[in-house]
């Protein structure tokens, strides 16, 4: 067990050595110089931008500016090109405020998908599972965006709340705690509802398929010859088993903090990571790009390891 | 024929499967009995509706698409399918237990088999911890698996296929059931663990005075165990009998083709006789009798006219008029 953590660790290291050797290329080698941002603008004298390119070492050769990003990420000194601020403290900033978001959103398609999917799996082509089926599709066929307008029209026109941003403008001043709470519930409640529904679709939809294929399992049949009843063979034998491939995927969604919602973010003003990173592709704004860049691949390769590390635990198969 | 020394008795059973507009006559009206402490064997070939036969006893067929026509099954004396869903499940695995083919897939693979044969008892018995577990033990040690206690924690994969099967049976005799229903438990298994197994269920059945309906296609095996055989083809039942008639006496030229292709000492370095042809399909069954099409012995009348079973006497029955002594046997 201890060997097999440490092995895995040292893999992962590597892993992400070259992580940010490909993903350093990749800016590199993608058109546009973080210089031609904004050429109109007067202030940007040849003279400004050469003083610029030395100070941020791009006038170096490719593998020292690899170098010296690496150097100031470490040491925590990597700063926005931008506005000049720290940028693991921005990202920080960034994280806490998707983190409700993500957490909000993962519970409600994982706590839905699995009812609907167990459901419609038991009830195979009934009345059930044909309307789960029916609405997954929808749901998975309506672009984001256009039902993210649909609700935010009707939940604003019904309930008469704010929902864009995280709190409404200027509510700090003289506003009651629970009143703020509240504001906020309010605030989170749609992102996350629209975040989860492409989740919720898609999931139930793999729960149904992976019940489906277990429920047709010689087991099964043994469980039900035992005397047992169909809601022990059900949500016992079968359950057990379907679960297995979702440890996996409970793992991978570690990443989705930052490249899951960076479309919901922008619709709702939502100051969040992933509109940060989208933010600062458009800006150039290279060390808060590789910064994300980076941040991401550990969360993959952490999410990776936690699923490896569960299936490890949950599946009596795997031995080491 | 029904008597106070009969356990089971399945009567005119037929059981459909509809896909789409077809429909599969698997079982097409059989009728058999098993009595106390025998051992019964139904042989046939792959699709010819053994296992939908067993599993129907159970009531594990599939519905939809599986549906039960026509037919009784009575067990002690009620009709099994006429009980509902809960009624059912006080019967599985407590008075009629199975052993299924597949020893490798047929156990939970994240189930220890401590829980796994602690389940069958508890579902049936109230027993407390401490009992379950020695009762665990006490059936491994039964079906002869070594060192019982250790092998409690174990997973299905840890134990190897024949170990397995006796995991299977010990499961099955969890509840002391009467009838164990066996659907091919050696099939999956190398030849000399097919013995071992073969000699358990033999002593086990002798022990625990249990009856035994035995599902095979190998006819090695019905000589080894079976009491009486019926032969089944194309999901009807073509000849049936003692072991000793239908080996020694095969009327039916299926079971006569059968026992021709058994390899023997005599037929050693000839090549061995195979029934030409093959199952048919149970939506698409020839008209009449649904072996000519590969009976060498088939006449006219046996593509027009469905055969009845002809009597030759002391329970031996073969559902072939043609090879009647005096006469071609149809009227």
């Amino acid at each position: 067990m201890l060997s097999f953590i440490g092995r895995s660790v040292v893999q992962k290291i590597i892993t992400l050595f070259f992580v940010s050797i490909v993903s350093f290329l990749i800016i590199h080698i993608a058109p546009g110089k973080p210089s031609q941002v904004d050429p109109m603008n007067p202030k940007f004298t040849p003279e400004v931008v050469e003083r610029f390119r030395k100070e941020f070492h791009l006038d170096k050769p490719l593998h020292v500016q690899y170098l010296y990003f690496y150097k100031d990420l470490f040491t925590g000194e990597t700063v926005s090109w931008k506005d000049n601020q720290s940028v693991l403290k921005k990202i920080w900033e960034r994280f806490l405020n998707s983190l409700p978001l993500f957490i909000v959103g993962t519970i409600i398609t994982w706590t839905l998908s699995f009812p609907i999917g167990i459901r419609s799996a038991i009830f195979r082509g009934q009345f059930y599972d044909r309307s789960a089926t029916f609405l997954s599709y929808l749901l998975i066929s309506i672009p984001g965006f256009f039902f993210a307008y649909v609700l935010i029209i009707f939940v604003v026109n019904q309930f008469h709340v704010p929902v864009i941003g995280m709190e409404t403008f200027g509510i700090g001043d003289g506003a009651s705690l629970p009143h703020i709470f509240m504001d906020r519930i309010w605030h989170l409640l749609l992102p996350s509802v629209l975040g989860a529904t492409g989740g919720i679709a898609v999931l139930s939809r793999y729960v149904r398929s992976q019940m489906l294929e277990v429920e047709g399992q010689d087991y099964i049949r043994t469980a039900r010859a035992k005397g047992l009843s169909p809601e022990q063979v059900h949500y016992r034998h079968a359950l057990r088993n379907a679960l297995l491939p979702f440890v996996t995927m409970f793992g991978l969604i570690l990443p989705g903090l930052i490249g899951g919602s960076v479309i919901i973010e922008s619709i709702f003003s939502w100051p969040g990571m992933g509109r940060m990173a989208y933010e600062a592709i458009l800006a150039r704004d290279y060390p808060v790009i590789l910064t994300v860049n980076f941040v991401s691949a550990i969360l993959v390769l952490a999410g990776t390891f936690i699923s490896d590390l569960l299936y490890l635990i949950v599946d009596p198969r795997i031995r080491l | 024929m029904a008597n106070n020394n009969t356990l089971i008795s399945v009567q005119d059973l037929k059981v459909y499967f509809r896909t789409g507009h077809e429909c599969a006559r698997a079982v097409d009206g059989i009728s058999f009995e098993v009595r106390k402490e025998e051992t019964v064997c139904l042989v046939g070939e792959s699709g010819c509706g053994k296992t939908v036969s067993a599993l129907s006893i159970l009531g594990l067929i599939p519905t939809p698409p599986g549906e039960i026509a026509g037919g009784r099954i009575l067990f002690q004396g009620k009709n099994l399918l006429e009980l509902d869903e809960e009624d059912m499940q006080k019967i599985r695995g407590n008075r009629i237990a199975m052993v299924f083919q597949e020893p490798l897939t047929s156990l939970n693979p994240v189930f220890t088999i401590e829980d796994q044969i602690g389940e069958a008892i508890s579902i049936h018995k109230n027993v407390g911890a401490k009992e379950l577990r020695d009762r665990c033990i006490k059936l491994l040690k039964d079906v002869g698996i070594p060192s019982p206690v250790q092998r409690l924690k174990d997973y299905p994969h840890q134990l190897s296929g024949g170990q397995r099967q006796r995991v299977m049976i010990a499961m099955a005799l969890a509840c002391d059931p009467d009838l164990i229903i066996a659907d091919e438990p050696t099939t999956a298994l190398d030849v000399t663990v097919q013995a071992q197994i073969l000699r358990l269920l033999k002593s086990i059945q002798k022990i625990r005075s249990m009856s035994v309906l035995y599902i095979t296609h190998d006819l090695g095996v019905v000589a080894n165990i079976a009491d009486r055989v019926y032969v089944m083809y194309s999901g009807i039942f073509t000849e049936q009998g003692n072991t000793a008639q239908i080996f020694h006496d095969a009327r039916h030229p299926y079971t006569q083709g059968l026992l021709a292709s058994l390899p023997s000492r005599s037929k050693r370095g000839k090549r061995l006789y195979s029934i030409p042809g093959t199952v048919p399909n149970p939506a698409y069954k020839p008209a009449g009798c649904p072996f000519h099409p590969r009976c060498p012995h088939a006449i006219l009348t046996c593509a027009k006219e469905y055969p009845e079973m002809c009597d030759y006497g002391q329970g031996h029955l073969a559902r072939c008029p043609v090879l009647l002594e005096g006469g071609d046997g149809y009227k």
